[in-house]
């Protein structure tokens, strides 16, 4: 049977002239959000003080409340800390008896360093952060990773900056409001960090893959140098993120690479620090790439 | 109308409540607002709750809203939920344009019909998130839309089952 000839809404002209127009609306409306759509996938920077604005206005809400979800789940947390207990206290003692010995090496090998960068007249960077807050909510629902961070251009957060915490890298902030920013995570497909194994040295790329993992892979071609376990840090190269940061570690070896957990869990995390680009160069040169990659 | 005029339990005398117009629009907003909610998920499955119940209203009733509302529902949800600006606007009134042929060309709706429009509904909406994500230099395979597309369509009964609730609750049954 052929279908009735359209949604009638009866005999009142007025009624179905009202259909009409909002038929044409909704398509006009259609067109719009596809001129918006197409110009924020070509100039992303266009809307960067409405998405600022928004930002703050969900801000408060969302770090209000966060300090409730914490405190439920660090009671949790807590609680299963009583489980198992001494089985845990002698294990925490023996390894703090061996961080000891660590503590020492490693102090011994700073003073080294020290006088033998002193000696070739190397110049420090100085890396005090820009601002420190929390990360307070994240995206739901899109293959993209983001992070909202609790500072914003009014703390001194401008848009390319590394984010980090003491557990490791976090990401890069890529939109800020006055009151909080939006961080791009690691774990997101787009966050592509030149980064180097602990282990040995050897150069590799990490890059998101969207499920809060990351991919590693080495930049020769070659036997896979990975093993289960491995720590992966920031190399430096690029200038963007300062050198010796941690990242990720590796969780599961594939044919070529390896995939890795990182380090710093953006959702239990407590203080994250945001630092100025490695090398100031970089600021202008990240803020143009972001552009093309956001 | 008549079922329920039948029904046992009449409220006789109770009409509508003030602002019941704006009800359906009003609780588009507030699903997209639960993304402002405090929780981290490091594997972005959750739901698009604000798509959710717009097309669970849509799916209810033809005249919850004016077609065209959804692109300013649409800008809104961009806002809150960090989407490039115009992606909700295009695909959530793409949505309802679509809807609209579908109410044309079906002679009978069930429950299952229903169903599959929203599956199909959530699959491009989900399809159009890769492909943006793809442009925007965030190629992943495939493959990995379809934990958070699973969890979104077996969802949709529990937001079509919430929408029926707001809607007797707002026109007074």
């Amino acid at each position: 049977m052929a279908p009735p000839g359209g949604p009638r809404p009866g005999w009142s002209r007025r009624a179905q002239y009202g259909l009409f127009f909002s038929f044409l609306l909704a398509v006009a409306g259609l067109v719009i959000g596809l001129v918006l759509l197409a110009l924020s996938l070509v100039a992303p920077k266009s809307y960067a003080s409405v998405r600022g604005a928004a930002l703050d206005a969900t801000a408060p809400v969302t770090g209000g409340l966060r300090a409730v979800t914490a405190t439920i789940g660090g009671v949790f947390t807590g609680a299963g800390n009583y489980w198992d207990a001494a089985h845990q206290n002698a294990q925490l003692k023996r390894e703090r008896e061996l961080m000891l010995q660590r503590i020492i090496e490693a102090k011994a090998i700073s003073q080294e360093n020290r006088e033998l960068k002193a000696s070739l007249q190397l110049r420090e960077h100085s890396r005090s952060p820009v601002a420190s807050g929390r990360i307070v909510g994240s995206s739901f629902s899109s293959p993209r990773r983001y992070a909202i961070f609790s500072a914003g251009s009014s703390d001194g957060v401008r848009v390319g900056m590394p984010v980090r915490s003491a557990q490791g890298l976090i990401g890069r902030v890529i939109d800020s409001g006055a009151l909080a920013s939006r961080v791009l995570l690691i774990s997101d497909r787009a966050s592509i960090i030149p980064a180097k194994i602990l282990r040995g040295g050897q150069p590799v790329i990490s890059q998101g893959r969207g499920d809060g993992t990351v991919d590693l892979r080495p930049l020769e071609v070659g036997r896979n140098p990975f093993k289960r376990g491995d720590i992966v840090i920031t190399s430096g190269t690029g200038g963007l993120y300062p050198p010796l940061v941690p990242i990720a570690r590796v969780v599961r070896l594939d044919d070529d690479g390896a995939i890795a957990r990182p380090l710093a869990d953006p959702s239990s995390i407590s203080f994250a620090l945001v630092e100025q680009p490695y090398e100031p160069a970089a600021i202008a040169e990240e803020a143009g790439s972001a552009a093309d990659t956001q | 109308m008549v079922r329920a005029a039948l029904a046992q339990k009449r409220n006789i005398g109770q009409g509508p409540v003030s602002g019941a117009r704006f009800v359906p629009a009003f609780s588009v907003l507030i699903a997209s607002l639960l993304t402002a909610l405090p929780i981290i998920s490091t594997s972005g499955w959750y739901p698009d709750f604000g798509f959710l119940v717009l097309i669970g209203w849509r799916l209810l009733r033809s005249d919850a809203w004016p077609a065209w509302w959804a692109a300013p529902l649409g800008l809104f949800n961009d806002l809150v939920t960090g989407h490039p600006v115009g992606f909700s606007i295009a695909v959530w009134t793409a949505a309802m344009l679509l809807l609209d042929l579908a109410d044309r060309r079906t002679m009978w709706r069930g429950y299952w019909l229903e169903w599959i429009f929203a599956a199909l509904m959530l699959l491009a909406n989900e399809a159009a998130e890769w492909r943006v994500a793809q442009i925007m230099g965030a190629s992943l395979p495939f493959k990995s839309v379809v934990p958070p597309l699973l969890i979104s369509i077996l969802s949709f009964p529990i937001v079509a089952w919430l929408v029926s609730r707001l809607d007797r609750w707002r026109l007074g049954r």
